[in-house]
Order: C-alpha cells, then sequence, then structure tokens
C-alpha cells in the first residue's frame, strides 16, 4: 500500500428532482396578469412548477430522494452519514426541514442531520463542504445526501419574476463513486459580498430588485470565473468546458451571462457566440425551462437536463456556475461520461415533467394565493389531502407521493398518497 | 472623452441593441426602462458601452441610477480615472 494514498475522486453518485404534480405555462401567466408579451423572449421561460397546498419544503424533499434511495442496496444507504437540506423557505428558527427528511426517508439514526441557507447558493456550498468531508477519507466509504428543496411565494406583485418562478427539490448523493459528475478537485472559484438583491424576510413574501439581482449574478460570474482560472492552470473559457450548466433564474439571464463571460474571456468567439450558446448551454436549459427557478437547486435540475439532452458520446467536462442573492457565488467543474447519461435516464425526470397536469390561469392564480400560507407556523392545522384527490390522479405516471396533512402542536404531519391513479 | 461624446455612445448603445427605439426618445430625463429596455436589453446595453469605454465597472455600480444623465455621468467619471 502507498504511503501517501491520492485523495479519492469524490463527486454525485446520484441525482433526481422533483417539480411538483401541477404547472402553468407562461403564456397563459402573461396573459392573466396583463404582463408585456414582448418580454417573454428575453424571458425564454416557457412553464413553471406549482405547488399543491399539501406539498412543502419536506414533501418536495422527499419526494425528490426517494426515487433515488430505492436504487440503493439497504447497506449503501446506510452508508449516507450526512443529510443536508437547502432551502430559503425554512419551517422553523431552529427545527431543520432535514430533522422531518431525515425520518420520512428512514436514513440511518447515525447520520448528521443539517440545514443550510444561502438563498439559491446554499447547496453549492453544502455539496463542496460534503465533498471536502468524503474526500478527507475519515469515514472511508461514506456518502453525503444534499437536498435542495423549496417553495414559491412570489404573487403578481413580483412582475416578470412570477411566470419564471419553480417549486420542487433536487437531491444530490454524493459519495466516492461519482457517477454523475466527478468533481474536479480543487477546481473552484468563489466571489461573495454583502448585498440586498432579493431575500424572503417573512414567512409570506420575497422581496427582489430585479436589475440588483441579474447584475449582480453578471458580476459574481466574471469574479468567480476569474478566480476559477487563478487557481486551476490553462483554463480557457472557449475550450476548457465542453458544456456549461448554470444557476438559472430564467433562462434569458443565462444567455446574457454566456455573452458576458464570452465577451470577457473569449474574444475569439465574437460573430460565434448564439452557436456556442446553442451548443454548450442550450440542453442545460430545457428543464430550467419548463420548471421554473428552482432556488439552490436549479444549477443541478440544469445538469440533469444537460445529461439528459447533451451528446455525451466518452466523457465531457462541464463547467458550472451557482449563484445565491446575497450575495454568494462559485464557479466549479467536473466530469461527465456515458454512464453519468445512463444514471440520470432512469430517474426519468422529462417524463416525470411531462406529467405534470396542467392549470387554467384561475386555478393557478387561487393556488398561489393559498400557497403563500404555506410557511406561516401554525400550532394546530388540518390539511385535508383529500381535498386533491384528483390532482394527484391527474399526473400522468403512477407513483407515490408525501404530502402535509397539517400541523398538531406545531409538529408536523405527513402521509403517502398515491398518484397518477388517473 | 467629453460627457457630450459619451451621451452620443449611450444613444448609439440604445439604437445597436434597441434598433425600434427611436433615436430622439433617449433624452437624459428617462430610464432606459422607458425606453423599453428589460433587464436583460439593459445589460447589454450597459456592457456595450464599458467595452467601448475599457472599462470594468461591475454592473452593480448601475442598479439604482435614476435616468440616462445618470449613467453618462457615472461612465464620464469612470472613463476620466
Amino acid at each position: 500500500m502507498s504511503q501517501s494514498a491520492p485523495a479519492p475522486r469524490v463527486g454525485i453518485e446520484h441525482l433526481n428532482v422533483y417539480c411538483g404534480l401541477v404547472k402553468a405555462t407562461v403564456p397563459a401567466i402573461f396573459h392573466g396578469r396583463g404582463l408585456d408579451p414582448s418580454r417573454m423572449d428575453n424571458l425564454m421561460m416557457q412553464e413553471r412548477s406549482v405547488g399543491l397546498p399539501c406539498e412543502d419544503p419536506v414533501t418536495n424533499a422527499v419526494n425528490a430522494a426517494r426515487p433515488l434511495l430505492e436504487r440503493l442496496p439497504a447497506a449503501q444507504r446506510d452508508r449516507i452519514e450526512l443529510l443536508v437540506t437547502s432551502t430559503e423557505s425554512g419551517l422553523d428558527y431552529s427545527k431543520s426541514v432535514a430533522s422531518y427528511v431525515h425520518d420520512q426517508l428512514s436514513l440511518s439514526r447515525h447520520c448528521r442531520v443539517v440545514e443550510v441557507k444561502q438563498a439559491c447558493y446554499a447547496a453549492t456550498a453544502a455539496i463542496q463542504l460534503a465533498a471536502g468531508y468524503l474526500a478527507a477519507g475519515v469515514s472511508p466509504g461514506a456518502k453525503a445526501l444534499v437536498i435542495a428543496t423549496d417553495v414559491a411565494l412570489v404573487d403578481e406583485h413580483a412582475g416578470y419574476a412570477e411566470p419564471a418562478m419553480g417549486s420542487g427539490a433536487a437531491a444530490v448523493l454524493l459519495s466516492e463513486e461519482p457517477r454523475v459528475l466527478a468533481l474536479d478537485p480543487g477546481a473552484f472559484g468563489c466571489y461573495s459580498f454583502e448585498t440586498l438583491d432579493s431575500a424572503r424576510p417573512g414567512p409570506t413574501f420575497d422581496v427582489a430588485d430585479a436589475d440588483r439581482s441579474l447584475f449582480t449574478y453578471l458580476d459574481c460570474l466574471t469574479n468567480s470565473f476569474r478566480e476559477y482560472r487563478r487557481r486551476v492552470v490553462e483554463v480557457d473559457f472557449a475550450t476548457t468546458f465542453d458544456f456549461l450548466a448554470m444557476h438559472t433564474p430564467f433562462a434569458g439571464m443565462v444567455r446574457a451571462a454566456h455573452r458576458k463571460l464570452a465577451r470577457e474571456y473569449a474574444p475569439e468567439l465574437a460573430g460565434r457566440v448564439d452557436d456556442d450558446f446553442r451548443r454548450r448551454l442550450a440542453p442545460s436549459l430545457s428543464y430550467p425551462r419548463i420548471v421554473g427557478n428552482l432556488c439552490s437547486g436549479s444549477v443541478y435540475l440544469a445538469l440533469a437536463s444537460l445529461l439528459d439532452h447533451a451528446d455525451v458520446a466518452t466523457s465531457a467536462r462541464v463547467g458550472l456556475y451557482a449563484y445565491g442573492s446575497g450575495c454568494s457565488a462559485e464557479f466549479f467543474s467536473g466530469v461527465v461520461t456515458a454512464d453519468s447519461v445512463a444514471a440520470v435516464a432512469a430517474m426519468r425526470i422529462g417524463d416525470q415533467l411531462a406529467a405534470r397536469s396542467e392549470l387554467s390561469f384561475d386555478e393557478y392564480a387561487a393556488l398561489v394565493v393559498e400557497n403563500r400560507q404555506c410557511l406561516v407556523p401554525e400550532r394546530d392545522r388540518r390539511v385535508d389531502p383529500g381535498r386533491f384527490t384528483e390532482r394527484l390522479a391527474s399526473f400522468g405516471q403512477p407513483r407515490e407521493v408525501l404530502v402535509f396533512t397539517g400541523t398538531k402542536d406545531f409538529h408536523r404531519g405527513y402521509e403517502w398518497l398515491p398518484a397518477g391513479a388517473g | 472623452m467629453t460627457r457630450e461624446e459619451i451621451a452620443r455612445m449611450v444613444s448609439q448603445a440604445v439604437a445597436a441593441i434597441l434598433p425600434a427605439v427611436p433615436a430622439a426618445s433617449v433624452t437624459g430625463d428617462r430610464h432606459l426602462r422607458q425606453l423599453g429596455a428589460d433587464s436583460v436589453d439593459r445589460v447589454e446595453i450597459i456592457t456595450w458601452l464599458l467595452e467601448r469605454l475599457g472599462l470594468s465597472e461591475p454592473l452593480a455600480a448601475f442598479a439604482d441610477l435614476p435616468d440616462i444623465d445618470a449613467m453618462v455621468d457615472l461612465l464620464h467619471e469612470r472613463s476620466r480615472r
């Protein structure tokens, strides 16, 4: 045995998303809210996922992670030694979403359980910290489960952000068997500073400065990529990355981000920027364009989209960018292979997204109002999932979903129901 | 570069990014938003200007500006540094 064994290669072993049971189309929301249809071109969004009142950050997280865990033998599930939920939809100042998720997923009682927050960047912070833990080799063979989970609170006051907002979760299982994405060790660049571009000061509303948020996202991209380039030798934006996947508040923002990086770091792409965008970024946008902004799960939804839509013949390097308001950002990278494509394809994410039933605008608008109460703490609350039997039945794929049944002395209750029976 | 030259350059930027906007409507007392520029268009206009002026000002510096005059002032001040 070698005296100094190299650190194990770590990264994403499995990846799945849950993006709800119902959706609304972006043109319907534009029409219903009286938004200017000429803005749709730069938004580049088609549909958005919408939560039901019997769904919350716990159910979204569990519904994303369970199909992934069901594919693991019990002995491997018990090697999940760290569970992190990342959310800006916390349910309690003290008790974590992760505590309920840990219970519903029947994870080992020897697992570390914690929740993290840094707007849409938090899941990537958790993934990097977990990857460092795994690479340290203090518990060989351990796995870490990071779940980015959120619900939307936006309504007509959010203007053009409303049709682009999503709801759901991304579950990311990390280990020394990085079948989906092997992280490039040491290849990252972070950039953070304090600003108030968007925030959720209370359980029923967000505040957002759309311009500031877009501008800081782009400033942070420039600076985190510069830092990545400082740390990693011979990086060329035009050639180092076969594909890119970015946090996607709306797809038009990612197009603007790509243009900016190309201008700044790859002037030789001038005249070919749109082609480069179609080739290296468009595959990552297919799912975000029909789900909406999945908060800190967004970049992992983009990665799943990339693997389900790009032509990855043997192996490819992917550059990833995560940004969270407030603000903190990171550019990092990893390697995917044809096996990564097979692993993500097995989750049938495209089928799950296609199975969402479509809401009329009136149904959508009523849900937006009711969903704003999702995170409001109530000592005793009864949510009758029976109200949503038809909605669950109209899902186009048979599956079980966890639903929220209410609170009893602040303790949240859940149950499993069949969906897609209709 | 004089302030007037930078103001003319702003009109050129608007014409390049939003060709449908009449040149006469680009006046200093207006915000780019009032000319129909959404946030993505504004990024394009600002980066077009920064590139030609050889500036690397953060975009966030432009987030609070009330109108085109204030944008011209900022660009003029930075280009003299």
